[in-house]
């Protein structure tokens, strides 16, 4: 036979086991973690809150505005002609039709934000001792949409999402307005930033963020840069002046970058035009972005995988021999971990060298001759298949199984 | 967590949303009314040319206007909103956790690495275009390391889960050796599927030829293995109905791919489940307590930075266990090199340090802190695990 026959496909019994399979199911004792974790999903339920939140203002706000603005359009000069008070108050009509008709817009995508915070309650009530293991799959796959997005990393973030239909579960829309303004200071321009800051005029001033005032900064020394003396003075009684109370300090030194110019050798304003200023500002602005829709500063994925780090490093993690199971095998693991502290156990943890299995009273710990330790289950195994005889697999000492002594690991 | 806590306070907010909108739309009918039925009036007297008096309408309509008072009406149901929205906010603070970076060390966490895991861990799942498009995106080309080898296991997997073993046997045919001294005998379960499946779809003089070829090489090391297949070309066609039908169960299948990850990531030197899955699976477990303990010592941040070891344990699942760590029960040291576990003649194990310090320096003999036994240190001996 030349070549191997090739099985007839029969689907029926084909199940699509993923090839790398997700940890058998956890014991019961988990369910306790499992509420733990579940605290630590506030980010989850924020930020479509956040969203939610600033659609019904922002709604509320035109409404005002446009209702204010009939009321006050109403008025008994007697000296208008009749034609033109028809034409007015026709205008005033349509005008609130268009509001009618931008409050119905408004309401539709208030209820679609409800329905994903509602969306998010449900999935987080939906973990349970059953489906434990897709959870925590699915909740991998959140935190790494999540990475994907604070990266601007935002074609494989959707692809993620909607590959793995958890859209409504991640953050896709709420980053499509960080993006804007992320592009748009890549390329050296603010005002989009601006727009952002007037649009969150109030919450931003309730956290005290300087923000804006440091993309004034930017743009005066623009100005500076253009060599346009007169309209960055003029700029800067406009806008730079109004935080001077708060700010004076910066305020003089970038007043100062007028005397020195842009190709000033002296440091402490030389770096007042170099282009790093501008990722400072990207950095500043999606430190506020984070803090204004109550999400952490650093990604998901960095918070986990050092805690995750933080607890799995032991001295033993970067000896040769250390186990590929154990992610801190690897090396971009170790990296990581370099800096981390190393976890402390309060009580012994034994792991038998063979099976890889936790040594417990159940499948307790057994001594050989030399000292070398392997867990009763291996053992035993080991001797019914050489009549009796144990060989370490550490040492090469042959021993039988009736010279084993049990130990007491309390 | 009082997750019906929340969703009482949430479904709150939507009434009360949904209360704030019909408002708006009816103060907005309201006006809208009013000043429609003050337009009819100026056009009608308009029409009858007759000399109306524009400014008593206009001024009726501003009065009306004010006694709608729809300014005041769209605060009033703001209002009862807003309360709703600040009291849900507080809730979520108050039931979970609204700041989980508070354990975060501000160290050098370098995000190539990190995007290098990320895409390692899509190719190994299978998933090339995603790992592909966030490289693509990071613009780091160069951490494709892992993609060939894993593009492989998929091919092998795929064609294993329509019945095609061909791919599956080629690379068990090419890492022998090394399987043999990872003591798998995935070949021989290889080529038994491909018996079975010859058995039951193929002629016998197939699966005879089958096994002559390629199950004989295993003969010598797993007779009763071949021996029972052999047996089983009694019964080719009708296998299912044969005392061997246990042979035709599709979990073999599902088994095998299994089996046949496993044996390919340890061949690539590699774990069987995504290093990555680990890790935060354990982050997961780990951060409550560890937020617990920043909490502790938020008032010391050098300290906290400084620190080499955490000074409390975390407890993570067994699955998290990958080595043996021996803590003392007398001193609650950690076992080391130099302070090594050492098994006394009653079978209690001490430290070396501990029992060093009950013999006073191996000067005199001491009794076991767990049972009445007296030791001395010539009787202990040092324990490997
Ligand atoms: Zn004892």
């Amino acid at each position: 036979m030349d070549s191997l026959p090739n099985g007839t496909a029969t689907t029926a019994t084909a199940t699509p086991a993923a090839p790398t399979a997700p940890a058998p199911a956890p014991p019961s004792s988990r369910l306790g973690h499992l509420g733990e974790s579940l605290k630590l999903e506030h980010q989850f339920l924020r930020v479509p809150f956040e969203h939610y939140k600033k659609t019904i203002r922002a709604n509320h706000r035109v409404v005002e505005k446009e209702v204010s603005a009939v009321i006050c359009g109403v008025s008994d000069d007697s000296d208008v002609s009749n034609d033109d008070a028809v034409h007015h108050l026709s205008s005033l009509v349509s005008r609130l039709q268009g509001l009618k008709r931008k409050l119905e817009e408004g309401s539709r995508t208030e209820n679609l934000q409800a329905q994903r915070c509602r969306a998010r309650l449900d999935h987080l009530e939906s973990a349970d001792a059953e489906n434990l293991s897709d959870w925590n799959n699915m909740r991998l796959k959140r935190i790494l949409v999540d990475y994907m997005l604070r990266m601007s990393y935002y074609d494989t973030a959707a692809k993620l999402a909607e590959s793995s239909n958890i859209q409504d579960l991640v953050d896709i829309d709420v980053f499509q307005e960080a993006k804007k303004v992320i592009d748009a200071l890549q390329n050296k321009e603010v005002a989009p930033a601006l727009v952002w800051c007037a649009d969150n005029k109030s919450r931003l001033k309730k956290s005290k963020s300087k923000f804006e005032f440091q993309l004034r900064l930017q743009e005066f020394i623009e100005l500076v840069r253009a060599e346009n003396n007169l309209r960055a003075i003029t700029y800067a009684r406009k806008y730079l002046a109004p935080w001077g109370a708060s700010h004076m300090k910066e305020l003089q030194r970038v007043m100062a970058t007028l005397a020195f110019r842009s190709n000033t050798e002296c440091t402490t304003y030389k770096v007042l035009f170099e282009s790093k200023q501008w990722d400072f500002l990207v950095d500043q602005f999606k430190q506020e972005f984070c803090k204004l829709y109550g999400m952490t500063l650093e990604p998901l994925l960095n918070i986990y995988l050092q805690a995750g780090l933080s607890a799995l490093k032991t001295p033993y993690c970067y000896e040769d021999d250390c186990t590929k199971e154990d992610p801190l095998s690897q090396e971009s693991f170790r990296k990581l971990a370099l800096p981390l502290p190393y976890s402390k156990q309060h009580h012994s943890k034994l792991v038998c060298y063979i099976t890889k299995e936790l040594m417990d009273t159940e499948n307790p710990p057994q001594v050989l001759p030399n000292g070398y330790v392997y867990s009763a289950k291996a053992l035993e195994e080991m001797a019914k298949k050489n009549n009796g005889k144990i060989t370490c697999p550490r040492t090469g000492l042959v021993c039988n199984y009736s010279e084993l002594v049990k130990a007491y690991i309390s | 967590m009082e997750l019906d806590i929340i969703k009482d306070a949430f479904d709150r907010i939507s009434k009360k949303q949904k209360l704030s909108s019909s408002k708006s739309q009816e103060v907005i009918d309201l006006v809208g009314l009013e000043v429609e039925q003050a337009l009819g009036k100026i056009q009608s007297a308009h029409d009858l040319a007759s000399p109306v008096d524009q400014k008593s309408i206009l001024t009726d309509l501003k009065l009306k206007l004010n006694a709608i008072g729809p300014l005041h009406q769209l605060e009033g149901s703001q209002k009862e909103l807003n309360i709703n929205l600040s009291k849900y906010q507080k809730l979520l603070e108050k039931f979970l956790n609204p700041d989980i970076s508070k354990a975060y060390r501000n160290v050098d966490f370098d995000f190539h690495i990190v995007n290098q895991i990320v895409a390692a861990h899509f190719y190994r799942q299978g998933l090339f275009d995603l790992g592909d498009s966030l490289l693509n995106e990071a613009g780091e080309p160069e951490a494709t390391a892992l993609k060939s080898q894993f593009l492989d296991l998929h091919q092998i997997i795929g064609a294993a889960r329509v019945r095609n073993l061909e791919p599956a046997l080629k690379w068990a045919c090419t890492n022998r050796e090394k399987l043999k001294q990872n003591s798998s005998n995935l070949e021989l379960k290889l080529h038994r599927l491909q018996f079975v499946e010859i058995l039951q779809k193929g002629t016998r003089t197939d699966a005879l030829n089958y096994a002559r070829a390629y199950l004989t090489p295993f003969a010598s090391l797993h007779m009763d293995e071949i021996q029972k297949l052999m047996a089983c070309l009694l019964w080719a066609g009708r296998l299912d109905s044969s005392p061997y039908h246990e042979m035709t169960s599709p979990t073999h299948w599902d088994n095998l791919t299994e089996e046949l990850t496993q044996e390919f990531c340890s061949l690539l030197g590699q774990s069987y489940v995504s290093p990555l899955s680990v890790a935060i699976a354990a982050g997961v477990e780990g951060l409550p307590t560890l937020l617990k303990l920043a909490n502790v010592m938020s008032a010391k941040k050098q300290e906290w930075l400084a620190m080499k070891q955490l000074p409390v344990p975390v407890e993570l699942g067994k699955e998290f266990q990958f080595h043996s760590i021996f803590v003392c029960p007398v001193s609650r040291d950690q076992g080391s090199e130099e302070n090594p576990p050492m098994l006394m003649p009653c079978l209690h194990v001490l430290c070396k340090q501990s029992i060093m310090k009950l013999s006073k320096s191996s000067t005199r003999t001491f009794k076991c802190p767990y049972c009445p036994a007296e030791v001395s240190v010539a009787q202990c001996r040092q324990l490997y695990f």
